[in-house]
């Protein structure tokens, strides 16, 4: 017998977080401990980006009266009544989109670190480095936990990177300042969420 | 009448047109500079900003947003709420994730300035308000009190849909003026447990809270607690403490002085005295240093040359019988050392007992030419002794062992003992038997004489004080079984066993041809001479090496009824240094130790050849085992 019938939850298109969500399955992860979980690295990888932009000068990331970021066209909660009402699958489905909108950016990202001045280089790409594996981590999780709130929560909406063939240094800047944003976004979301689920520990809500 | 009231009021409004006498200038408001905005709970913000001088004239203010795509202007609505100097945006002007392009501008009669603008996005400008409802209580544990410190989120802050995540900190510091804040990270925990309180002293405590991405709060109002007395049983126990201490200090005190005759033994052993013959303390104590001295003048000090001959070992014969059973004679000594017969004992006569010495081994050219030297190895021996005396100890010392020296030395029998070598490891591996003999082992020296020698045989030379002997080894092939065994025969009180724990006891073979030099290896308990065969030229360090392919006389296989010494013969095919596994091939040569009969081994008994004998490496001291005379 496959897996795949015992666990249709669990897509088999990724093995890795195919896996995951066999093991989390298998185990029963409970769905608290699975978004505490991905709280705490959507914390940490908003934080990473907000340490990056500080560490280049804040100069260098003038937020613009028009932030055109790739994912400005997915629209999200503007006020904090708004943000109450949105469910929690179409919340993990944002968490998710974005997410997912940045993996091609922080590639390019990486691999674009020598446009910078050369005291900013190893930050950068240090910086980029774990941003990225974090990233990573991020989205396998929402992988498994979306499996586990219904068809809703698997919505994902594309938000393709163009990608030019150079990057200069203000286009690194305006793809940090925007990543910082869509980084604490995806972090808000999933933090109401955490509080959301029932049975949240009293003191962390 | 209307004229007039007209020029009234022009004069009255002339002041303000024209400039004063004073100098007064007017000018342009100042820049309105520190721009500031901030978020209490992440839904309405303020802003804040410093006027610049007014000019002299009546300024105003105003605030000028513009939100992110849209270039519509927009103006500040509320300049009271948040005080003086400040703008503040309620929950639906407030947008986050957009950001507000802001700018103050300052107007006066003569013109406006505007300040530097200022770009924010709201969610990142978020500063709570401080933490309320901050309680104290004391509460013990297990009658050791703690403080227990809890407080509430601040009101505005909506902690509990997840809007915000707040993270506090609290300080506590004593009343003192001396004292320090002491900062503790409490997480996302409203409570905090403080240890380790002063008794009766006065703390104040402070919290403050900084959402997850945004910045620290101002500390709270400070709370006051008092922390009761409870000296009292902390002292208890140091005083038990102290008097338990007190008592084991009394007790060991007490301990010591009983025994400290004992430890005075222990730590500071008694020096030997001087044991110089004839040499009386007490004469020394009286002062009177002639008599001291004369009664040094020991009538036989220095001795004579007469004495020499007496002393004078001339020759030993050794002599391989065909087939020779060991005679094993068990020594009474059974440290292995061998008394010399004739030799002053002396309790601390140093290196000159068991530890230094080879057992010479000479070899001859023929058997005749040593029975002629013999005569005259007396003589020679006598002016010889002393110089390759030292080379002899020399070369023992790598070899010799401490563990048999001590022996000798604590033991009143053994004085000179035949050079004691102990190469602990090479032998080890070779022979599991060999390893309870460890302590004890003699080196025979088996290095080869001078080439030109013709004839093959070992000498065991016995020297004077050192008492050396040769032992005549007969060992013309180099394999074991059958030989002729050459047998040497010695008088003495103490016998030297053979050691044949390796073989069965074939016979103490001594090959006939070859002249080897053999390292008394060792002496085992049993007063087994364990003789290993030195190779050429090989250093001494090594403890006694094996080199090549060679007879190993290394094994004392006992001494016969004749006083002879039964060799242990051993071929040894040397792979490597370590000598794994020259325990296999290995026959037992034995060697007898004649005393005064100079029987030929033959070739033949063993004179004593001059330079060549004491010259050479590796001798087999074995001088104190056999009376010579019988």
């Amino acid at each position: 017998m496959q897996l795949e019938t015992i666990l249709p939850v669990c897509s088999p298109a990724h093995k890795q977080s195919f896996v995951l969500c066999v093991v989390a399955m298998c185990r029963a992860v409970p769905i608290n401990d699975l978004i505490y979980r991905a709280s705490q690295q959507s914390d940490k990888l908003h934080a990473l980006s907000t340490m990056l932009t500080q560490e280049l000068g804040s100069e260098a990331f003038p937020i613009d009266r028009v932030l055109a970021c790739h994912t400005s066209s997915l629209q999200t909660p503007t006020d904090k009544e708004q943000a109450l009402q949105v469910s929690e699958s179409d919340l993990l489905s944002l968490a998710r989109s974005l997410l997912q909108a940045w993996s091609d950016p922080l590639e390019v990202l990486s691999s674009s670190t020598n446009v910078l001045p050369y005291s900013a280089q190893s930050t950068l790409s240090k910086t980029i480095q774990k941003m990225q594996e974090h990233s990573k981590d991020l989205k396998d999780g929402l992988d498994i936990l979306s499996s586990k709130m219904g068809p809703a929560a698997q919505t994902i909406t594309s938000l393709p990177f163009i990608q030019t063939n150079e990057i200069g240094q203000d286009k690194i800047t305006k793809l940090l300042s925007c990543f910082r944003r869509d980084s604490h976004k995806i972090d808000s979301f999933l933090k109401v969420l955490r509080c959301r689920a029932a049975n949240m520990q009293p003191q962390v809500c | 009448m209307m004229t007039k009231v007209g020029e009234v009021l022009l004069l009255l409004l002339l002041p303000a047109f024209v400039p004063h006498t004073d100098g007064t200038h007017y000018s342009l408001p100042g820049k309105p500079t520190e721009l500031k905005c901030r978020s209490p709970e992440k839904e309405t913000f303020t802003c804040w900003w410093k006027p610049g001088s007014d000019g002299g004239l009546p300024t105003t203010y105003a605030l000028y947003y513009r939100k992110e795509g849209s270039d519509v202007v927009h103006e500040c609505r509320d300049y009271h709420t948040a005080g003086k100097n400040s703008c503040f945006f309620n929950k639906n002007n407030t947008l986050i994730w957009v950001s507000y392009n802001i700018t103050v501008v300052a107007t006066n009669a003569l013109g406006k300035t505007y300040s530097d603008p200022l770009d924010i996005d709201v969610v990142y400008i978020v500063q709570p308000h401080p933490p309320e409802k901050l309680e104290v209580t004391v509460m013990k544990d297990q009658g050791w009190p703690f403080l227990r410190v809890s407080w509430e989120p601040p009101r505005k802050a909506d902690t509990r849909s997840g809007w915000i995540t707040l993270i506090y900190e609290l300080r506590v510091k004593l009343e003192d003026e001396e004292s320090e804040w002491e900062n503790h990270a409490a997480g996302q925990q409203k409570m905090f447990n403080i240890f380790s309180l002063r008794s009766g002293g006065t703390y104040l405590i402070q919290v403050r809270c900084k959402p997850d991405h945004g910045f620290w709060s101002e500390w709270s109002s400070t709370s006051y607690v008092k922390v009761p007395e409870y000296l009292h049983r902390e002292k208890s126990v140091w005083i038990l403490v102290l008097v338990f201490s007190a008592f084991i200090l009394l007790l060991l005190t007490w301990l010591i002085h009983m025994n400290s005759h004992s430890l005075k033994h222990c730590m500071l052993p008694p020096v030997p005295g001087p044991k110089i013959k004839g040499f009386d303390k007490q004469l020394l104590k009286s002062g009177k240093s002639d008599e001291v001295f004369s009664a040094l003048v020991v009538s036989d000090f220095p001795p004579t040359t007469s004495n020499y001959e007496d002393l004078l070992v001339e020759y030993l014969e050794v002599y391989m019988p065909e087939q020779q059973e060991l005679m094993v004679d068990k020594g009474k000594d059974h440290d292995g050392c061998l008394k010399s017969i004739g030799l002053a004992s002396d309790s601390d006569s140093g290196r000159g007992s068991c530890d230094s010495d080879n057992l010479l081994m000479d070899k001859s050219g023929a058997p005749k030419e040593e029975q002629q030297q013999q005569n005259q190895e007396g003589d020679q021996i006598g002016k010889e002794t002393q110089g390759p005396k030292e080379a002899w100890e020399k070369e023992a010392m790598p070899c010799a062992n401490e563990d048999v020296v001590s022996p000798d030395a604590s033991s009143e029998k053994v004085k000179t003992w035949p050079s004691v070598f102990s190469p602990v490891t090479p032998y080890s591996p070779l022979d599991p038997h060999n390893s309870l003999e460890m302590h004890k082992q003699h080196c025979l020296s088996n290095t080869q004489f001078p080439p030109g020698s013709p004839s093959s045989d070992h000498y065991i030379k016995e020297a004077l004080q050192s008492s050396y002997w040769e032992v005549c080894f007969n060992n013309n092939q180099p394999y074991p079984q059958t030989e002729v065994h050459p047998q040497l025969q010695a008088h003495s009180d103490r016998n030297i066993s053979a050691v044949n724990d390796r073989n069965a006891p074939t016979g103490l073979l001594l090959p006939t041809r070859m002249t080897e030099y053999v390292e008394v290896q060792r002496v085992n308990e049993e007063n087994k001479v364990l003789l290993h065969p030195i190779p050429s030229g090989h250093s001494r360090e090594k403890a006694c090496p094996w080199v090549g392919q060679r007879d190993d006389y290394s094994k004392v296989k006992g001494v016969d009824s004749d006083n002879g010494l039964l060799l242990q013969r051993e071929v040894v095919e040397e792979e490597s240094m370590e000598m794994a596994g020259a325990a296999e091939s290995c026959y037992t040569s034995s060697i007898a130790f004649t005393t005064p009969k100079p029987t030929a081994c033959s070739p033949v008994a063993l004179p004593v050849q001059d330079e060549r004998v004491l010259a050479v490496s590796g001798y087999v001291d074995t001088a104190t085992v056999f009376s010579v005379h019988t």
